[in-house]
């Protein structure tokens, strides 16, 4: 009688892959009682903005809806300040849009040994049933802030960038036992392949 | 008795059981006890170990405790206060004698438990509290002043005099006392450690036929389970009754097939923290620990909807003379040494029961071949001692055992009457002993479950049900395996219907019955003469207890403390209940009225290391790092960690002031460029920034002009400055707050706080926009030369952006913002743009700036200048500071409230006295400053006016300049004081300035 960790021999399969996310981030922070403009306003650019704690995911765009009347919306890199000046145009009125691409540092997460890796730092239930596809939260792991969600094609993780070596070195410390192996970047187009909610 | 003994140890040693001396000739079980193959134990797998400097032989699969009783090795360690010699008592985590030094790779380890340790291919072991050595100690002298050393002696006999406490008394006591000992030089522990966040529908505590059974039934159900024991297999009791062996078999295989149901064996409850949280700690297996590279022990964390607490019961000893003695152990662990290890505790044991169920080890001892040399049980007769007496097992009935005697371990028992006559005396080598079971409701207490007496088990039992679980079997009285196994499905069923499931599955094969026994008599101490030890870890006797009494502390809290009963790393698991007896028993009243003692987390001693986790060394805080940290790296910086923040200190390896002045010079001549990235940013926008950042700030922002920047300070509550810096207003709506580095994060709190709190109803968005921002300040004369060929489009003539000008635009082709703010007192731009471009610009400046000699200056470069101009950083603003003390009182507005505007009016924030900026030089311009220097005047040199908070060299003016907070100092400009750093043996005299020591009229900033 054993539990699942009775693996005896190391671990040599990629149990864990991890590729940094080259990708735009703005942040879009609902006025006071304008909440519903600004979703109106989305959904006419073809970005439906989701409840709180889901992504959505269209036209090679992510929408991570991980704190309260924010969402950070996630697209391939463009020339600096053109992701923002396109929004912080359309939404002067119901929403502050502010610029966090070289705030937030992306990681993807692929694996089956994902789950036991995070579960090392990650309070929340990441079990299939309780964080399903689409789910997205922002925590704390390795004692800094993460938002983290997860998609069909795996976990994005989003981190302050002037933590992102220590969080990397945490993470390949505690992925190694499981087979970590570093991957090229992924792409945000590759990651929003389907819709998720 | 005395001569008896030398003679009687000659003849034990010449009787062999039959089956021990095949075993040995055979020699292929490790170890002369051993009389055949535990369980647990692979014959075919032999260890080398050293205990104490002997090499002896055990099996894989055995704990240190099994290995050593194997080789006949009884005497395990000294006891904590009387250095009496002591043995194995238990087979499990509850041990509170044989605790053993570990000595590893990273060094000696105390207070590990023989009894749980496994044994390993080469370990080294020793026994503690002993001098010089565990047959000859000392210090077992303390044993002999007994009498002069009873409960609380330490607050009587230590009173006089005075001096000789710290000096004499307590240095003695401190090197007698305790147990185990840390290396003297503690080594870097090399040993990583992790934590793991588990999370389920159930938690099982206790996989014995009670956690078997619901989990069999919660698995089947479809939930989510995580089952925990702390032995090595699953089965509790079953491992010991080979009737169950089917049982077991079938439900452990059963199990897995539910992907949703775990099962941690070698885990350790250590407490219930409510809330559903729980803590646990692992010991891996050594396949695991190496493919974790070295980890030992893993905390589980575990978050759980409903707990079902099925941890049984514990043996528990009786009080009587001598039940400390080597050879003197609980009764189930003499059956499981037997049966798992295949180890006989004695070749001759004596046995005293007072209840049915301990009888298991009679029969398994009869079966296995020991002779018993007699059963001594406080009851005229039982369906269990009939039993006995059928295979031939003398049983002395309505009898107790009224002492021990040996030498080092037992050699004779003495039999007496209910009455204290004595009976006659019994050669055994080993006495099992069984005063019942206490249910383990340490955890259904700590989940603020309520405990009843029940006479009839003489134990206390926690209610069924607790918030968001229960608690089933053994460790709610039910006793009996299969009544167990019955109790935790029923609980298993109530606790699936509370989470909406049918527990409907398939159920466990039918157990087999259990045996049907008579009732136990409670027996809680014999008394005679001698020490009967009620708590065998801290050394605490029945005496004891009694004196407490006596002597006033009659609560049993109060007891605890004045005799540390129950004190140790044991909690009194064997003996906590009859010390509590005891109590009850000197006070006259039932023992219902006396309680038992709370076991508290940790439910046993923990690894320091294992609690923290990845987080040690240079991860025991994360690090931050400038967007340009590789680029400072590449360029020589030695780096200085302020906050979390990793910042360029200076760009040279060697120490000294000679390359800090060299960068400050530049500034002041030419131009410098540094790395000001750490600032805190604050992004503010909404209809109502304006407005919030007036209530925020104790100066006024609704009035600047968009394009501008403005100075701020805000206050705390409580009227004391916070922080102070630049402010912009970027658009009418839109405002960005700048920090200083250290209370970027309280400044963001501060305002998130008012925001959501006092400031509700208004529209403002607060984000920490810290990391997006890369920003830099150029410094110098020459700067507006170097910024302005890379900034298109924008005109930097001091008519078209004048002093604390704000703009966005592009800057090398990076969109950014430009600022014209000044920290070092000079002409002055802060450049920033988004942090991903940051090379790209700062090469560009470095690039523009070649032909002016710019170059780049660290953060002591930065204090030099900053010193100099008087401004301020979190020396100054250190919490006890007023806007007042630091010169900015004319900076509060006078009309419309701020936050901190009331309690900054109280009487004693306004004080004359106060300790007010100012700035300081020596009078021999030769002489240095140090910070913290305290400031006194020349004719009352005890009395402190003041200190200093910052010093630099100067490279404005000669010599050294500083900051000081003076006592009244506002009106100290041009006296003489002196500073005095005791520590360094220095007195300096020293001249009061302005704190704006270099243009004061601001020229240069505005040049």
């Amino acid at each position: 009688m054993s539990g699942p960790e009775s693996t005896t021999a190391p671990d040599t399969r990629a149990g864990i892959t991890c590729a940094p996310l080259a990708v735009d981030v703005i942040e879009l922070a609902a006025r006071r009682e304008r909440t519903q403009v600004l979703k109106a306003l989305a959904a006419r650019r073809g970005l439906p903005l989701p409840a709180l704690g889901w992504v959505a995911a269209a036209r090679s765009t992510l929408v991570l809806a991980a704190r309260p009347e924010r969402w950070l919306v996630l697209s391939a890199p463009a020339p600096p300040g053109v992701a923002l000046s396109s929004w912080r145009s359309a939404c002067a009125a119901c929403a502050a849009a502010i610029e966090l691409s070289s705030a937030l540092s992306a990681l993807h997460l692929a694996g089956p040994a994902v789950r036991d890796v995070l579960a090392r730092g990650c309070r929340l239930d990441l079990h299939p049933a309780a964080f399903v596809p689409g789910s997205t939260a922002a925590t704390s792991m390795a004692q800094v802030p993460v938002v983290l969600s997860m998609l069909p094609a795996g976990w994005l993780l989003l981190t302050p960038s002037s933590t992102a070596r220590h969080f990397r070195e945490w993470l390949t410390a505690t992925a190694t036992p499981f087979g970590f192996v570093s991957a090229a970047g992924v792409t945000v187009a590759s990651l929003s392949g389907e819709s998720t909610q | 008795m005395a001569g008896v003994p030398g003679k009687l140890r000659f003849s034990l040693g010449s009787r062999r059981s039959p089956i021990g001396a095949s075993a040995i000739s055979r020699g292929a079980l490790a170890g002369p006890a051993r009389i055949s193959s535990g369980a647990l134990t692979d014959p075919s797998r032999p260890f080398r170990f050293r205990f104490d400097g002997r090499e002896l032989a055990g099996l894989a699969g055995d704990t240190l405790a099994s290995a050593l009783l194997a080789n006949g090795v009884r005497q395990v360690g000294r006891s904590f206060k009387y250095h009496r010699p002591r043995g194995i008592v238990t087979a499990g985590p509850e041990e509170p004698c044989a605790l053993v030094d570990v000595i590893g790779s990273s060094g000696r380890e105390p207070n590990w438990i023989a009894t749980t340790l496994p044994l390993q291919q080469g370990l080294v072991a020793e026994s503690q509290n002993r001098w010089p050595t565990l047959r000859f100690d000392l210090r077992a002298v303390a044993d002999r002043l007994g009498r002069f050393l009873p409960a609380g002696f330490y607050y009587k006999t230590f009173m006089t005099p005075g001096w000789a406490w710290e000096r004499l008394y307590e240095p003695i006591i401190r090197r007698a006392a305790g147990l185990g000992r840390l290396a003297a030089v503690v080594p870097v522990h090399a040993d990583p450690a992790e934590t793991v966040h588990e999370h389920a529908d159930v938690l099982i505590v206790g996989a014995g036929t009670c956690g078997l059974a619901a989990a069999h039934r919660l698995g089947a159900a479809g939930l989510r389970v995580i089952l925990v024991d702390q032995d090595v297999a699953a089965g509790g009791g079953t491992l010991l009754d080979a009737r169950w062996s089917s049982w077991r078999k079938s439900v452990c295989a059963a199990l897995p097939q539910w992907p949703a149901l775990r099962c941690l064996t070698r885990t350790t409850l250590l407490g219930a923290y409510g809330h559903g949280v729980f803590g646990a700690l692992e010991t891996l297996t050594p396949q695991e620990s190496a493919r974790f590279g070295g980890l030992r022990e893993r905390l589980h964390v575990i978050r759980a909807r409903q707990v079902l607490l099925a941890s049984g019961a514990l043996e528990r000893l009786i009080a009587f003379p001598g039940n400390d003695m080597p050879g003197v152990m609980l009764a189930g662990a003499g059956l499981s040494y037997l049966k798992r290890y295949g180890v006989a505790v004695g070749r001759r044991p004596a046995l005293f029961l007072n209840n049915d169920e301990a009888y298991e080890a009679v029969f398994a001892l009869a079966a296995a071949g020991v002779q018993c040399a007699g059963v001594i049980d406080p009851r005229p007769d039982s369906r269990a001692a009939a039993r006995a007496r059928t295979l031939g097992v003398a049983v002395h009935g309505g009898a107790m055992v009224g002492a021990v005697h040996g030498r080092r371990e037992v050699e004779t028992v003495t039999i007496i009457e209910p009455d204290g006559r004595r009976r006659f005396v019994l050669e055994a080598d080993a006495l099992l002993i069984s005063g019942g079971y206490t249910p383990a409701s340490a955890l259904a207490t700590q989940l603020g479950a309520t405990l009843a007496w029940d006479e009839s088990l003489a134990a206390f039992i926690p209610d069924a049900a607790v918030a968001a679980g229960r608690i089933a079997g053994g460790a709610r009285g039910v006793f009996g395996l299969a009544a167990a196994a019955r109790d935790g499905d029923a609980a298993a069923c109530a606790i699936a219907a509370e989470l909406g499931r049918a527990a409907d599955g398939a159920s466990c094969p039918e157990p087999p019955p259990d045996a049907e026994a008579s009732p136990l008599r409670a027996l809680w101490e014999v008394r005679a003469r001698g020490k009967a030890f009620v708590d065998l870890q801290n050394d605490v006797t029945a005496d004891d207890i009694r004196l407490a009494a006596q002597e006033g502390y009659e609560q049993l809290e109060h007891m605890k403390r004045y005799t540390t009963f129950g004190m140790a790393t044991d909690q009194g698991r064997l003996g906590g209940l009859v010390g509590c007896a005891v109590l009850a028993s000197a006070r006259g009243v039932p023992l219902p009225e006396v309680g038992l003692l709370r076991a508290r987390p940790f439910a046993q001693p923990i690894p320091f290391a294992a609690l923290a986790g990845p987080e040690v060394r240079e991860h025991y805080r994360p690090r931050r790092r400038l967007p340009l940290h590789e680029w400072h790296e590449s360029a020589g910086a030695t780096f200085v960690t302020t906050g979390l923040w990793l910042r360029p200190l200076v760009y040279a390896r060697e120490s000294g002031w000679s390359p800090v002045l060299d960068e400050a010079r530049a500034v002041r001549k030419c131009a410098g460029l540094t790395d000001v990235s750490t600032l805190g940013k604050i992004d503010v926008q909404g209809s109502d920034a304006a407005r919030f950042l007036d209530l925020i700030y104790a100066n006024t922002f609704s009035t600047l002009a968009v394009g501008r920047a403005r100075y701020g300070i805000m206050l705390r509550e409580d009227g004391m400055l916070l922080d102070d810096g630049t402010t912009s207003r970027l658009a009418p709506e839109h405002f960005l707050i700048t920090t200083t580095t250290a209370n970027s994060t309280a400044v963001l709190e501060h305002l998130e706080f008012h925001l959501q709190s006092t400031c509700a109803a208004l529209d403002v968005l607060l984000t920490d926009v810290t990391d997006q921002w890369a920003q830099f300040a150029l410094a110098g004369p020459r700067s507006r030369e170097v910024v302005g060929p890379l900034v298109h489009g924008l005109e930097l003539s001091n008519e078209a952006f004048p002093f604390m000008a704000a703009t966005e635009g592009l800057i090398a082709g990076v969109p950014g913002r430009l600022f014209r703010i000044s920290f070092s007192g000079e002409l002055a731009y802060e450049i920033a743009v988004p942090a991903a471009q940051a090379l790209t610009v700062w090469s560009a400046l470095l690039e523009a700036g070649t032909r002016f000699d710019l170059r780049p200056y660290g953060l002591d470069a930065l204090n030099t200048l900053r010193i100099e101009k008087g401004h301020l950083t979190t020396a100054e603003l250190n919490g006890n500071t007023t806007a007042d003390d630091l010169g900015l009182q004319r900076l509060l507005k006078k009309q419309g409230d701020f936050i901190g505007r009331t309690l900054a009016q109280r009487a004693g924030l306004n004080a004359a006295e106060r300790l007010q900026l100012v700035g300081v030089r020596p009078t021999d311009r030769s002489e240095r400053l140090r910070n913290g220097s305290q400031l006194v005047a020349r004719e009352a040199p005890d009395v402190s006016l003041g200190y200093l908070t910052s010093a630099t060299p100067s490279v404005e003016f000669e010599g050294w300049v500083g900051l000081a907070l003076l006592s009244g100092g506002r009106q100290r400009l041009g006296q003489r004081l002196l500073a005095c750093s005791p520590i360094h043996k220095e007195t300096v005299e020293l001249q009061i300035l302005g704190s704006h020591m270099l243009d004061p009229e601001n020229a240069r900033v505005r040049s």
